[in-house]
């Protein structure tokens, strides 16, 4: 692909210009799941910790739906303002609009996986064996990057022509947080509750991402197909309307 | 055999009356089917065709269309009717240094603004040296471009977008780069390039640069072509106008 150099370039600005200024640099992808999980993990480990399922340590448990959720909500954030970022460009020079979301959600994606070394460690601190699933991670974070793509694709153009949508995107990913089973486990949920936050993809994601890397989490087969396809849908979907409205968009940047 | 061949093209953006773009007023306006949409036409059935060589200046004034015309040869813009076919590798210089960032090193620039005209990285990579020496800002290369001037932005994004061969190059203003000594080096460079059998299209209100280049001149104004036909008398008529 003619445009593959391009992106390759697009995901090392992206991973590394965040930290440019920085003493540690790329070291901050290491330490910031694990800051956050630590302050989860002070607030809510006396709540919920006594209470996962099968033996389940608690902070791998949450670092697990750290990571997840990062990924997810600056994902979607980054790739859906990307377009609109580099409206100078693409009012310009013809590169297909698209690489930019997609160049986004491949550094999200490489930064979810350079996580997987904090969470091995942690695993390891509080005493819970990496399973040999491990390596299906690979899977669930392909997966989430699709999602992401396909909503951030949709989204890029709703943020460049109402600029009401990124307010409400924010108050959205925000109640996204809290129903997904982060830092509670499932269970302590009614039944009722239990599918309303069965409801939410991101839910199905984050139980197959932690069945793969414990030992002691299951996890239904409903979810695989939950989770395979709603990344689909959202790539067909977005990169499909993206598409049909962009020549309408450009005109706006 | 034309690089350039543009036919009957339109272009016609929507514009909202009062530039609102809040969901509320859009729903408040459907509701009461205010007609609040307006087609603002800034170009209308423009035709004409650039050959090997060949360079074509547009004059106009502000809002004439003229940048609007050179996005369309850009393929930004998709005109909303006609067509427009440009052959070969395009070098847009229409706003120059577009898609550097602040915080990358000039040659990380030099690479990226490559990459996104399409050149390939690897002879980029061997040819930075070469190009920020032609901008004379060899010294700065590794350091990020914030700490460069303005106009040794300028002189490095015109370096990079003229290093290779294009075959058709558009120009908006940017021959006005620099210090003198530059300039007359970069228009020695844009003057190799229309040699080397480039189509040019140049947007420009300097009318001595017109005369200079252009083999061909086109006059917009509102969105029309007014007059075609050679400098000498286009510019003539538009300056007498």
């Amino acid at each position: 692909m003619k445009y593959a150099q391009l992106i390759r370039l697009l995901v090392n600005r992206e991973l590394t210009l965040r930290y440019k200024r920085s003493v540690i640099g790329i070291g901050w992808t290491l330490l910031n799941p694990v800051l956050t999980s630590a302050v989860l993990w002070v607030i809510f480990s006396f709540v919920f910790a006594a209470r996962l399922p099968g033996q389940q340590q608690f902070a791998p448990y949450l670092m697990a739906g750290v990571l997840l959720t990062t990924f997810f909500n600056q994902g979607v954030l980054a790739s859906a303002e990307s377009i609109a970022h580099n409206g100078a460009v693409l009012s310009k020079i013809y590169v297909p609009p698209q690489i930019f979301p997609i160049a986004t959600s491949i550094a999200g994606l490489l930064n979810f996986f350079i996580g997987m070394i904090p969470l091995a460690l942690v695993c390891a601190i509080s005493g819970q064996m990496l399973s040999w699933k491990f390596p299906l991670v690979v899977l669930v974070g392909l997966c989430l990057a699709l999602l992401v793509a396909g909503i951030g694709l949709v989204l890029s153009i709703l943020f460049i022509r109402f600029d009401d949508t990124r307010n409400i995107v924010n108050v959205f990913l925000m109640i996204l947080i809290y129903v997904t089973p982060v830092f509670y486990p499932l269970t302590i949920l009614g039944p009722k509750l239990q599918v309303i936050i069965q409801l939410n993809p991101l839910t199905s994601y984050l139980e197959i991402f932690r069945w793969a890397f414990s030992n002691n989490a299951v996890v239904n087969w409903v979810d695989w197909v939950y989770m395979f396809s709603t990344s689909l849908i959202s790539i067909a979907v977005g990169s499909r309307l993206f598409r049909k409205y962009w020549p309408r968009t450009v005109a706006m940047l | 055999m034309s690089v350039i061949e543009v036919k009957n093209i339109n272009v016609t953006y929507r514009v909202l009356m009062n530039k609102s773009s809040s969901i509320k007023e859009l729903i408040r306006d459907a509701i009461k089917r205010k007609a609040r949409v307006i087609d603002y036409i800034a170009l209308q059935d423009v035709s004409f065709t650039v050959d090997k060589g060949e360079v074509v200046a547009i004059l106009g004034r502000n809002g004439a269309g003229k940048s609007t015309l050179l996005k369309v040869l850009a393929g930004v813009l998709p005109p909303t009717r006609g067509t427009s076919k440009v052959g070969g590798k395009i070098a847009p210089m229409i706003e120059l240094g577009a898609g550097f960032h602040p915080e990358m090193t000039g040659a990380e620039n030099v690479l990226f603004y490559s990459a996104l005209m399409g050149r390939e990285v690897k002879g980029v990579k061997e040819r930075t040296p070469a190009i920020g020496e032609w901008a004379g800002v060899t010294d700065h290369m590794d350091f990020p471009l914030r700490t460069f001037s303005s106009g040794m932005v300028a002189r490095l994004a015109f370096a990079t977008a003229t290093d290779q061969h294009s075959d058709v190059l558009l120009v908006d203003e940017v021959l006005s780069v620099g210090d003198s000594d530059f300039q007359a080096k970069s228009k020695a460079r844009i003057q190799e390039i229309i040699n080397n059998g480039a189509a040019v299209v140049l947007v420009s209100h300097d009318m001595r640069a017109v005369l200079e280049l252009a083999t061909r001149a086109i006059w917009l104004e509102n969105g029309h072509v007014k007059m075609i036909g050679n400098p000498e008398e286009v510019v003539a008529a538009y300056e007498a106008n």
